[in-house]
């Protein structure tokens, strides 16, 4: 999955949070997220989700394309690589489903 | 109705928007136009730093409008200021936990450098109680004060009238970070007795980004933070000791000048209604009080900026609700300020919604409906 990463201004004390602008949106990732912790909320104007495994946190709105991570503090470079890996593996998921 | 497309805007406190009316033609014309600083300095020419001195003496309340550096930004300013100020090692400074990391950072060097810096806690809503500044001055005899004249956190505006005199009485010479005041509500540096004062153009002056400085009153002579090229007197190895040229080395930002210019002339010409802002940031905070959110209420005078949490509910995944599916804009964490928020009570940062005079009855409305979507939700 090619995706633009950027990590974003934050004030809060130790936030390591990172927005990703994906090629799918919201509603889209989560068909990969089957492992995570999903909750929807439609009552906003504009529907959110959030998916957390473990320390990490995935939340943005559904019909988006830029999702925000949060990173636990401890060890954000660690998980941060982890995801980005699983983002290029999810690309090849993708594109092996299309020529399926 | 408005329209959902259109973000609405609470994050003055940050940076104002939008702008006064004619700023952005003013900083367009002036980079189309040839530079006023051509080398000539005609008696004829249009000197826009002059014209924003003039502008600005009036709205500060001080005399000679060469008092007045003007350079970037407040940062800026108080770097002049803090840096340029006479301090020895054993030196005491007095400040306070309200201030911003513009403050406080150079407040840390000084500490490497062997001056003693004090800062004294604010009250519960982020103000600094008279008495507690007497005692301190009394007691710890400091060279130099400095204050912020207003919260950029909860919006509490400090006494300075008293705290300037007890400074002045204890023989401290007092600077005053007026960032989130001027423009806002009424400043009269002289007739407090302010010895400096550190300004921004681009909040409630509603000028452009990069517009800032300091005032420095006659006598008091800093040491230049920053030395450079000044146009004249190129043949002295210093800078030149006349006010402003002592502290303004290298180039101005001209464009954004002219913008500042203008957003200062449309403000004399259209003087806010403080009263009718201050109702409506009223509005906004006992709206947010109604709802369960815990709010940051200063009461007495204060600015319009409103810090507040919704107990159980991390402030970062409200805020991302409000802006992403609201469109509405805030500041969220710490503010720059990490020392205040001990003393308010919210030691992991706040959410802060910050009015101007351009904001309007339904876009409070609009705020308080989603923020109640977001309590009812409990997400």
């Amino acid at each position: 999955m090619i995706y633009r990463c950027k990590k974003v201004e934050n004030c809060f004390a130790g936030a390591r949070t990172y927005e990703y602008e994906l090629p799918v949106t919201g509603r889209e990732l989560l068909a990969f997220l089957e492992d995570w912790e999903v909750r929807e909320n439609h009552r906003f104007r504009r529907p959110v989700f959030s998916a957390k495994r473990g320390p990490l946190e995935i939340k943005g709105i559904l019909a988006a394309h830029v999702v925000k991570v949060n990173y636990p503090e401890d060890r954000w470079e660690e998980e941060k690589e982890r995801l980005e890996q699983w983002l290029d593996q999810t690309e090849q998921i993708k594109q092996t489903e299309q020529d399926g | 109705m408005r329209d959902y497309e259109e973000p609405i805007y609470m994050n003055n406190a940050a940076t104002s928007w939008p702008k006064a009316p004619g700023v952005a033609e003013a900083v367009s014309e002036a980079l189309r136009a040839m530079p006023g600083e051509a080398n000539r300095g005609g008696v004829t020419d249009f000197d826009v730093f002059w014209e924003v001195r003039k502008e600005l003496a009036e709205l500060m309340g001080v005399g000679s409008p060469s008092r007045i550096a003007l350079g970037c930004n407040s940062t800026w300013g108080l770097n002049q200021a803090i840096f340029g100020y006479p301090l020895s090692p054993g030196d005491t400074v007095l400040s306070t936990n309200a201030e911003h990391n513009a403050v406080l950072r150079p407040l840390y060097l000084l500490e490497q450098r062997g001056i003693e810096v004090i800062k004294l806690p604010t009250d519960a809503v982020g103000r600094i109680p008279v008495s507690r500044w007497e005692r301190a001055v009394e007691k710890y005899h400091p060279k130099l004060c400095i204050l912020t004249h207003a919260s950029n956190v909860t919006g509490a505006v400090n006494d300075v009238p008293a705290l300037a005199y007890a400074a002045k009485k204890a023989g401290a010479d007092l600077l005053l970070d007026i960032s989130q005041t001027l423009g806002c509500i009424p400043v009269k540096l002289s007739e407090w007795n302010v010895d400096m004062a550190a300004f921004t153009g681009h909040k409630y002056l509603l000028g452009p980004q990069g517009t800032g400085g300091v005032y420095v009153r006659e006598g008091l002579c800093l040491r230049p933070h920053m030395v450079g090229g000044t146009g004249v007197m190129s043949d002295l190895k210093e800078m030149p000791e006349e006010m402003p040229l002592h502290l303004e080395a290298g180039t101005g930002n001209e464009p954004s000048y002219h913008g500042l210019l203008a957003a200062l002339r449309w403000s004399r010409q259209h003087p806010g209604d403080l009263e009718e802002l201050n109702q409506r940031a009223k509005r906004l905070l006992k709206g947010l009080q109604t709802l369960g959110c815990r709010v940051i209420a200063p009461g007495g005078v204060s600015t319009p900026v409103i810090s507040f949490v919704i107990p159980e509910i991390p402030s970062s995944h409200v805020a991302d609700i409000l802006t992403g599916s609201y469109d509405i804009v805030l500041r969220t964490g710490l503010h720059c300020a990490p020392e205040i928020m001990e003393d308010i009570g919210m030691e992991s940062g706040t959410m802060r919604l910050s009015l101007s005079r351009f904001t309007t009855d339904e876009e409070v409305e609009q705020v308080l409906g989603a923020v109640w979507d977001v309590v009812e939700s409990g997400i």
